[in-house]
């Protein structure tokens, strides 16, 4: 116990340091430009971050492409983990949806942005996409976990005379909610990239304008903290993602 | 304890089972062969013959590997044999499955690690769609001595404890069949003996029938009406032993001479060339 504790401060610790290293390195480099005016130091970043007049502008930058995450990332969630489920208790049709969603992951959102642009407006383009992420990586998730029980429990729920359906509810779900709960977590990143690319394409605002008309107009520092906010996002959302994937874990194996 | 007793035998009342009780469970001439993954075959039982009439108690005495397992799951209908014919009450093995009919213990206890001990024991409830009995289910956990426990959680117990909840699960329903593979093998001699004198109260109050698998020579005299010895792989039968002791057996049996001498002679069997490790 005490051994595992200290292997996970060691690891933090380093964690730490990598971050900090991270952070010197970048400091450096904007302070003696080495790499030209368009690299800033970080703390300049940070002072046009923590300037309460751009705020607002930062907040509904944020709040649009949260939201369009949020209603991208659920409704991805739902298709890829309820395909998946229909995938598995109709075999027949498990190769077609699995041949279906490879291809629809195979296609970069990159082409795939102007035609939703075109079918679904630029207001839902964002989510469009993040939800077409969501859904690859909730459909592999869930596949794997319903199709990896133990064949101990199966023999069990089988000799105990249950149906397919029962088999379904009692074992294979709960058992497969550790793997679809990793598969969120790995879904968050992928999803928020989805949605800053349908930005770029001309959404009314969200991170991603912000990001595209910094780099249009030279506005560096605006253009960084676009950048860091993204980032930071991302982290948090992974980080509670995570936090959810232990807890699932933990209560399911 | 006492009060329970009495509770879970004036729900069931004892059937009288004649010398002429039909067959429940019948292996006839079972060969099982698996294919092992490097295309090789690996024959687990050859002609295997195997009778329990309804409401007999038979014990599986056997070397590791010798097949005793696949017996059970052939009788659980989780396997099906290469030749010759598993049957129940005439109807093939799934049928019983089908009806919530059958209890087992696995070898392996086979838990739901997101059930508590409680929930774990109620599964057949829920699995065959019926109203739980909570009143049968906790009379179980307490008879296994697991009262205390029912809201832990499978990994917070030994492997001993699982094994009970494992038994406490596969008697909730009332079954028909029971199935029993090693399901004391982990616990220590005090808690087995305990566990075997409750098995064999259970069972003299409601001759379920019974197959039993077990390494322990004098588990199968204590509990079995006739104890069936196998060879090393490919299983067969090697020696058939009517136990003598009438019903209901006291713990003191054990000591008895004539319990002595069978023992002596079941450890025959299983040391003799064709019982030893093939
Ligand atoms: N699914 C399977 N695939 C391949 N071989 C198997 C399979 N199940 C069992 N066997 C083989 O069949 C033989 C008999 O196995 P079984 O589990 O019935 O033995 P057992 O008598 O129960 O042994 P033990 O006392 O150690 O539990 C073994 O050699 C085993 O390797
Ligand atoms: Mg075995």
């Amino acid at each position: 116990m005490r051994k595992i504790r200290s292997e996970r401060a060691v690891s933090i610790l380093l964690g730490i340091t990598g971050i900090g290293l991270f952070l010197a390195l970048w400091e450096t480099i904007g302070q003696f430009r080495l790499l030209g005016l368009s690299w800033p130091p970080i703390t300049d970043v940070l002072a046009f971050l923590q300037d309460p007049s751009r705020w607002p502008l930062f907040s509904r930058a944020l709040g649009a492409t949260l939201e369009a995450l949020v209603l991208g990332y659920i409704i991805g969630l739902f298709a890829g983990v309820l395909t998946a489920m229909a995938a598995y208790l109709l075999p027949p049709f498990k190769p077609g949806l699995d041949r279906t969603s490879a291809f629809i992951h195979a296609v970069p959102s990159i082409a795939l942005a102007p035609l939703l642009i075109i079918f679904l407006g630029r207001n839902s383009t964002p989510s469009a996409l993040a939800a077409l992420s969501t859904f690859f990586v909730l459909y592999v998730a869930t596949s794997s976990g319903l199709a990896s029980t133990e064949r101990q429990w199966d023999d069990l729920l089988r000799v105990l005379g249950a149906s397919r359906l029962v088999r379904f509810r009692r074992l294979n779900f709960p058992a497969a909610l550790p793997t679809i709960a990793s598969g969120m977590r790995l879904a968050a990143p992928a999803s928020l990239i989805g949605v800053i690319v349908g930005e770029w394409f001309g959404a009314p605002r969200g991170i991603g304008v912000l990001i595209i008309n910094a780099m249009q107009n030279f506005q560096i520092p605006l253009l960084w903290s676009a950048v860091l906010l993204t980032v930071l996002v991302s982290l948090m959302l992974f980080g509670a993602l995570g936090f959810f994937h232990t807890l699932m874990a933990e209560r399911f194996r | 304890m006492k009060k329970m007793r009495g509770r879970l035998s004036t729900v069931h009342p004892v059937p009288s089972v004649g010398p002429q009780a039909p067959t429940a469970i019948s292996v006839s001439e079972v060969t099982k062969k698996f294919r092992l993954d490097d295309g090789r075959e690996l024959t687990a039982l050859e002609g295997m013959s195997l009778e329990l009439t309804t409401g007999s108690f038979v014990a599986l005495l056997g070397p590791s590997g010798c097949g005793k397992s696949t017996i059970l799951r052939l009788v659980a209908s989780l396997e099906v044999p290469s030749k010759g014919v598993v049957a129940i009450n005439g109807q093939p093995p799934a049928e019983l499955a089908a009806s919530h009919r059958l209890g087992v213990a696995f070898q392996d206890h086979a838990l739901l690690p997101w059930l508590d001990v409680r929930a774990n024991v109620e599964l057949p409830f829920r699995v065959a769609g019926q109203a739980v009995d909570r009143r049968r289910v906790q009379d179980l956990i307490d008879l296994v001595g697991l009262a205390g426990f029912e809201s832990a959680r499978p990994k917070q117990l030994s492997g001993g404890m699982r094994q009970r909840v494992a038994i406490a699960r596969a008697l909730v329903l009332q079954p028909e069949v029971l199935l029993l593979d090693e399901p004391f093998g982990a616990l220590d001699a005090v808690t087995r003996r305990q566990m075997n004198i409750e098995l064999q109260r259970i069972w003299s109050e409601r001759r379920i029938t019974t197959l039993l698998v077990t390494h322990a020579v004098d588990e199968a005299l204590f509990l079995a009406d006739r104890v069936i010895v196998m060879s090393g792989r490919p299983g067969r039968v090697v020696r058939t032993l009517d136990v003598p002791f009438a019903r209901p057996r006291q713990p003191d049996v054990m000591r008895s001479s004539e319990f002595h001498r069978l023992s002596d002679e079941l450890t025959d069997a299983l040391d003799s060339p064709s019982g030893s490790l093939g």
